[in-house]
C-alpha cells in the first residue's frame, strides 16, 4: 500500500513536472506563427522527461547521455519537419545551428517556424525537463525540480515581451502544476525537517522569532514605500523586449534605391519584368523612399526577417501571384500593405512595409502575395492638415536650389490648404516639364536644379519620373508638406506581364488622420508643357510678403532643427517630467538598500544575542546563551533536532570541535529547578555561548556569515 | 522454599535518619548511599553496574523487579545480592507448576489449642520477596501476588494482611525455555516498575569471574542499608521536583506510545506514574534535587517497553517495544527554557 502511495506520487510529479516543462516552453509559442512550435516543445517535453523518468534508477550518468541523444535525435527531426527542403539537409542543420539564436531574436513577429527559430526553444524545453525529472525524480528535490520550468518560463516571457498579450491562464495553471507537485511530495507535518531546525532559537520561545518576522515585514513594507514609487517609474509599462538589443541584420545594397533604375526602365520600356495575376489595379511598391542628403534618396528603417505572415497588416483584400522575368534585386513588388507572403524567404522594413528576400530575385522565382489594399481617402485629405508626427519626412539637406524654393512659393501663394498646395505642385510639374525617357539619370540636387531651372534649349525641363517625384518630395517639404518617394509599377487586374515601361517612381505626402496620398506629377501623354519661368515670373512682380522675405527655403530648413521636435511639431513624446531627483539618485539608494541588507541582518543578528545573554534572569540568560549555541550550530552545519536533551545536544555539538563544558548542565538547571542558576552561571554560560560562536565560526560558509 | 531471615548492623548516615528535608546536601548523601549500596551488590554482580543502578532505583521507587534473561546470566544472583545488602527481612520463593496461591500469600489454619482461626503468614511476608522464575507458577498463583504488589497487603479468607514497609518483589524469569511456562498476565506485568536484561557480561567481567579471584557469594555480601533507610530514601524521592513543562513531556512521550502504528496497548497512566517516580530516584542518585529529560530518557525503557503491547502484525513483522519507545522519543519535543529574547 505505501508503495502504491509511493508510486502514485511520483507519477504525479512526473505529470505535473512534464506539463509545466510543456507550459513553460509553449510560452514562446506566442510569437510563433500557427501551432507547430507548441507542439515541438510539447513534445520535447515528454520525450525528455520520458527519457529521464525510465532511467531513473540506473546510473546517473546514463541518463545525461541517454538525453542528449534523445536531444540530438529530436532536434534532428524538429528540423526536418520545419525545413522547406530547398537545400540539403546538412547545410540547413548547419546554418540554423550557428544562426539559431540571433534569427530568433531577429526574426519579424510572428515568428515563422523554422529550423533556425524552433532550434532554441526545443534545445532549452529538453533542457529544462531533463533537469526538473534529475532533481525532482532521482535525487526527490521537487522543488529544485521546479525550478528549470519556472526559469524556462520566465525566459518565455522574456522572449515574447510586449510582442504578445499576456496569458494570466496559463501562468495561474503553471502555479498550481507546481503547487500540486509540491504538495503531492510534502512531508507529513511530523517529519518536515524544519521541525528540527525549531530548536534554533525558536524552541525556547516563538515570541521573538513572530517579533523579528513582523518587524522585519514592517521594515520590507516600509523599504516598498518608500521605494517602490520611484522604482517603479523607472519601470516602463511595457516588458522589456530583448531584440532591442539585438542589431538585425543590416540589408545595405544599392538595390535598395531603385530609383536609379528608373532610367533604364525608361530607356528600354519593353523589358520583361515580371509576370503578375492579380486580383485588381494595383500599384505594387518596390521601395519607398523616404530620407534625402541632397544625393541620393534612401529607404528609413531595417529589414527584419519575417515568416509568412506580415505582421501589423489588415485584413487581405488583394492578391497577386508573381513570377519574376528579368527585374533582379532583392526589392520584392507588392501592393501596400503586404499581409502574406509565401514560397519566398522575406525581410520587411517595418517602416516603410516594404519587402526584400534576402537571396535576391532570380528568374523564374515565384511567390504570392495577399496585401490588405491601401486606399486613400482624398476628400478626407483635402480638409486635413499635414501629418508631422515623423521628422524624417520633412527634413531637407541644405544648399536646396533656388528655383524650388521659387516654386514652393508660387504653389503656396497659389493655393491654401496642404491638400490643394500639393495638387497644385503636381499640377504645376505637369503643367511646366516634359517627359523624356532620354534624360540623363540623376535625382542628387544639382540634377533636379538642372532639371528644375535650365532652360529647355540647354537641355532642362525635361526628365523621367525619377526627376519628377524627387523634385516634387523635395519642394513639397519645402512647403512644409511630408513627402516620400516610391518606385514600383502599374499593374492591372488579371493576369498580365509587367515590362519596364509600367515601373515608375511618384510621390506621396502624409495628410494628418488620412496617410500617405500618391499624387502624379507627370505630364499626360501628348501635352505641351508651357515653360515655367512666366508663371514664376509674373508671380515675382507681386508684392513680397512678409513671409516670403524671409527667404524661400528657410522654411524647411526649419524642419530640421530639433528644436521643433521639442516643441512639439512632431508629436514627439512628451520630455520626461522633472520629479526632483535625478534618476541616479534613486539607483543609488536601491543600490545601498541592498547593500545594507547583510549589515541589518547582522545588526538584528546581534541585537539578538545581546537580548539573549544580557536580558532577563539568569535562567533566561542561560536559556538565551543555549539558543546561541543552537543557532551557531546550526549555522556551521549542525543542527540539533527537537528531540534532543541538552547532553544528547552536546555530544552532537562535539562534532564542531567546541567545548561547550558545563553548558548542557546549567540549561538543565535553568529549565527544571527553580533558582538553581545564579548570576555567575549566567555570566559563564554567555562567554561559553560566545567563545562557541567564535570558536566555530569557520564552519560557517562566508554568505551564512554575512546574510545569516 | 523459604530461606532464612537475616539482619545486619546498619551502616546509615545520620542525617537519612532524620525528616525528610531535601536539598543540596540530602541528594548528595542520598547519592553517596545509592553509589555505596550499587558498588556492593557489583561486588558480587561483576560488569553489570547499569543494570544494578536500575534495579536499585526500582527498589527507592518502591516499585517491583522484573529480571528477564536466558539462564546463568545472574538474575537470581543479582536479586540475592540486593537483598541481601539492604539489611531486613528477604525471602526467595522458587515458582513451580504446582505452587498453590496459599504457598505464596499464607493459610489461615484452626489452632485446637486456642480454638480460633489463626492465619499463618506465606513466604510474601519480607521486605524483599525474591520470586524465581515466576513465570513456572500457574496464573492462579502468578495472581496471588497482584494484591501484594500495587497495595502491600494479602486478604486471606477475607481479613488484610500488611507486609512490612518496604517491599520489593524481585522476580526473575526465563525467556527461552517456554515449555511448563505461564505467560505473565498483562496486569501483573504492568506491576513491575522495571524489566530488566542482565545479559551476558563483558569479556572482562566474565574473565573475572572464570578465574574467581574476586568472586563473592550474595550470602558474603555485608548489608549497607536497613530497611528503615530504604524507606526514608524512598520517601526522599517523593520530593524530588519536577517541573511542570516535564509533565507535558511525559504525557506526550505516553501518547505517543499509545497513538504509535506498531501498538496495541500503550503506556498505561500506571507507567507514566512509575516512570515519574523512577526518574526522581534516578535524579537522586545523580545529586540532583530535580529532574531532567535525561532521567527520562534513561528509564524510560526498563519502565516503558514490557508495559506496551504490540499489534499483532508488528509483533509477527519482529517490531520490538524498545523501537516503539526510541520513535516516541524522536516524535516529541524536549521542553527547553525560555530565554528573554
Amino acid at each position: 500500500m505505501r508503495r502504491t502511495r509511493y508510486r502514485l506520487r511520483v507519477a504525479a510529479v512526473a505529470a505535473a513536472l512534464t506539463l509545466m516543462c510543456a507550459l513553460a516552453g509553449s510560452v514562446a509559442g506566442r510569437v510563433y506563427h500557427g501551432q507547430l512550435l507548441t507542439l515541438l516543445v510539447a513534445g520535447a517535453a515528454l520525450a525528455a522527461f520520458a527519457i529521464g523518468f525510465l532511467l531513473r534508477n540506473r546510473s546517473a550518468f546514463l541518463a545525461p547521455s541517454a538525453s542528449a541523444t534523445g536531444l540530438a535525435a529530436y532536434l534532428l527531426g524538429a528540423i526536418a519537419l520545419t525545413s522547406d527542403g530547398a537545400e540539403p539537409l546538412g547545410a540547413t542543420i548547419a546554418d540554423a545551428l550557428v544562426n539559431a539564436v540571433p534569427r530568433t531574436l531577429t526574426a519579424l513577429i510572428p515568428v515563422e517556424p523554422a529550423p533556425d527559430t524552433v532550434i532554441v526553444p526545443v534545445f532549452l524545453t529538453w533542457l529544462a525537463a531533463t533537469l526538473a525529472c534529475e532533481f525532482a525524480i532521482r535525487y526527490g528535490r521537487t522543488l529544485l525540480g521546479c525550478l528549470p520550468p519556472v526559469l524556462l518560463y520566465g525566459a518565455g516571457l522574456y522572449l515574447v515581451g510586449p510582442n504578445a498579450a499576456a496569458g494570466p491562464l496559463w501562468a495561474i495553471v503553471f502555479c498550481v502544476l507546481a503547487a500540486a507537485a509540491l504538495a503531492v511530495t510534502a512531508a507529513p507535518p511530523e517529519r518536515r525537517p524544519d521541525r528540527d531546525a525549531a530548536v534554533d532559537g525558536e524552541a525556547p520561545s516563538r515570541a521573538p522569532a513572530l517579533m523579528g518576522a513582523v518587524v522585519t515585514t514592517v521594515v520590507l513594507l516600509a523599504a516598498v514605500a518608500v521605494l517602490g514609487p520611484a522604482v517603479a517609474r523607472l519601470v516602463t509599462a511595457s516588458p522589456g523586449d530583448p531584440r532591442e538589443y539585438v542589431e538585425p541584420p543590416q540589408l545595405t545594397d544599392i538595390d535598395l534605391n531603385p530609383l536609379v533604375r528608373i532610367a533604364e526602365w525608361a530607356k528600354y520600356p519593353d523589358q520583361e519584368l515580371f509576370r503578375a495575376d492579380t486580383s485588381a489595379d494595383a500599384w505594387l511598391r518596390l521601395a519607398v523612399l523616404t530620407e534625402y542628403d541632397g544625393t541620393t534618396w534612401q529607404a528609413a528603417g531595417d529589414f527584419r526577417t519575417a515568416g509568412t505572415v506580415i505582421p501589423g497588416s489588415g485584413e487581405a483584400t488583394y492578391s497577386a501571384e508573381v513570377e519574376i522575368i528579368e527585374l533582379g534585386g532583392k526589392l520584392v513588388p507588392a501592393a501596400a500593405d503586404p499581409a502574406a507572403v509565401t514560397d519566398l524567404p522575406i525581410a520587411v522594413n517595418l517602416y516603410t512595409r516594404c519587402l526584400l528576400t534576402p537571396d535576391g530575385l532570380a528568374t523564374g522565382s515565384t511567390y504570392h502575395v495577399d496585401s490588405a489594399l491601401v486606399t486613400a481617402d482624398r476628400d478626407a485629405a483635402a480638409n486635413a492638415g499635414p501629418d508631422l508626427s515623423d521628422a524624417t519626412v520633412v527634413a531637407l539637406p541644405p544648399g536646396t536650389p533656388e528655383i524650388m524654393a521659387t516654386i514652393a512659393d508660387h504653389v503656396r501663394s497659389q493655393y491654401g490648404t496642404p491638400y490643394e498646395r500639393a495638387q497644385g505642385l503636381a499640377d504645376f510639374l505637369a503643367a511646366h516639364y516634359a517627359f523624356d525617357p532620354e534624360a540623363p539619370s540623376g535625382h542628387d540636387l544639382p540634377a533636379l536644379g538642372f532639371f528644375l531651372g535650365t532652360p529647355v534649349d540647354l537641355g532642362g525641363q525635361r526628365g523621367t519620373s525619377e526627376h519628377f517625384a524627387a523634385s516634387y518630395a523635395i519642394i513639397a517639404r519645402l512647403m512644409g508638406l511630408p513627402s516620400r518617394v516610391a518606385v514600383g509599377f502599374d499593374v492591372p487586374s488579371g493576369s498580365s506581364t509587367v515590362t519596364a515601361a509600367q515601373g515608375m517612381a511618384w510621390p506621396e505626402v502624409a495628410f494628418d488622420g488620412v496617410g500617405w496620398v500618391r499624387f502624379d506629377p507627370l505630364p499626360a501623354a501628348g501635352s505641351v508643357p508651357t515653360p515655367p519661368e512666366d508663371a514664376l515670373e509674373a508671380m515675382e512682380e507681386e508684392t513680397p510678403s512678409a513671409d516670403e522675405e524671409s527667404g524661400g527655403g528657410g522654411e524647411a530648413e526649419d524642419y530640421n532643427d530639433d528644436s521643433l521636435e521639442q516643441n512639439g511639431d512632431f508629436d514627439a513624446e512628451p520630455a520626461e517630467e522633472d520629479s526632483g531627483l535625478p534618476v541616479w539618485i534613486w539607483y543609488a539608494a536601491a543600490a545601498l538598500a541592498l547593500a545594507c541588507v547583510p549589515l541589518a541582518l547582522k545588526a538584528r543578528r546581534a541585537l539578538r544575542r545581546r537580548r539573549r545573554l544580557a536580558r532577563g534572569s539568569p535562567a533566561e540568560r542561560v536559556a538565551g546563551a543555549w539558543a546561541e549555541v543552537l543557532a551557531a550550530s546550526a549555522r556551521a552545519g549542525v543542527k540539533v533536532p527537537a528531540h534532543a536533551n541538552a547532553e544528547e545536544a552536546a555530544a552532537r555539538l562535539a562534532a564542531l570541535e567546541s567545548d561547550i563544558g558545563p553548558l548542557p548542565r546549567l540549561v538543565n538547571a535553568a529549565a527544571f529547578a527553580p533558582g538553581a542558576v545564579s548570576e555567575a552561571d549566567a555570566e559563564l554560560a554567555a562567554t561559553i555561548a560566545v567563545g562557541h560562536s567564535r570558536a566555530i565560526r569557520h564552519h560557517v560558509s562566508r554568505w551564512k556569515r554575512y546574510l545569516n | 522454599m523459604h530461606d532464612t531471615e537475616q539482619t545486619h548492623p546498619l551502616h546509615v548516615p545520620r542525617r537519612l535518619q532524620q525528616p525528610v528535608q531535601l536539598g543540596a546536601p540530602q541528594a548528595e548523601q542520598f547519592a553517596a548511599t545509592f553509589e555505596r549500596l550499587a558498588s556492593a551488590v557489583d561486588t558480587v554482580v561483576l560488569g553489570k553496574p547499569e543494570v544494578v543502578r536500575l534495579a536499585l532505583t526500582a527498589m527507592f521507587a518502591e516499585g517491583h523487579i522484573l529480571l528477564e534473561d536466558v539462564p546463568g546470566t545472574g538474575k537470581t544472583t543479582m536479586a540475592r545480592s540486593i537483598a541481601a545488602a539492604v539489611s531486613g527481612q528477604w525471602r526467595r520463593i522458587q515458582f513451580t507448576p504446582d505452587l498453590l496461591p496459599s504457598d505464596v500469600s499464607g493459610v489461615t489454619i484452626f489452632n485446637q489449642s486456642s480454638g480460633a482461626f489463626e492465619f499463618h503468614p506465606g513466604p510474601v511476608f519480607a521486605n524483599i520477596v525474591i520470586a524465581d522464575e515466576i513465570n513456572r507458577a500457574s496464573p492462579k498463583t502468578q495472581s496471588a501476588l497482584l494484591e501484594v504488589m500495587e497495595e502491600g497487603r494479602v486478604t486471606v479468607d477475607g481479613h488484610p494482611h500488611q507486609v512490612p514497609a518496604p517491599f520489593l518483589v524481585v522476580a526473575t524469569q526465563n525467556p527461552v525455555e517456554m515449555d511448563g511456562t505461564y505467560r505473565l498476565p498483562e496486569a501483573q506485568l504492568d506491576r513491575f516498575l522495571v524489566k530488566l536484561s542482565v545479559g551476558y557480561p563483558v569479556e572482562a567481567a566474565e574473565v573475572e569471574v572464570l578465574r574467581g579471584t574476586h568472586q563473592r557469594s550474595p550470602e558474603q555480601l555485608p548489608p549497607v542499608v536497613d530497611t528503615e533507610t530504604v524507606a526514608q530514601m524512598a520517601e526522599m524521592a517523593k520530593h524530588v521536583y519536577i517541573a511542570d513543562p516535564l509533565y507535558t513531556y511525559l504525557v506526550q512521550l505516553a501518547n505517543a506510545t499509545r497513538n504509535h502504528p506498531q501498538v496495541a496497548v500503550g503506556v498505561s497512566p500506571r507507567g507514566l506514574i512509575a516512570l515519574t517516580r523512577a526518574a526522581s530516584v534516578f535524579a537522586l542518585s545523580q545529586g540532583r534535587t530535580y529532574i531532567i529529560p535525561e532521567d527520562v530518557k534513561a528509564l524510560a525503557g526498563p519502565v516503558f517497553a514490557h508495559r506496551i503491547q504490540l499489534a499483532p502484525d508488528a509483533a509477527m513483522r519482529g517490531a520490538g517495544a524498545a523501537a516503539v519507545v526510541a520513535d516516541a522519543f524522536e516524535q516529541v519535543p524536549v521542553p527547553l527554557p525560555a530565554s528573554a529574547a
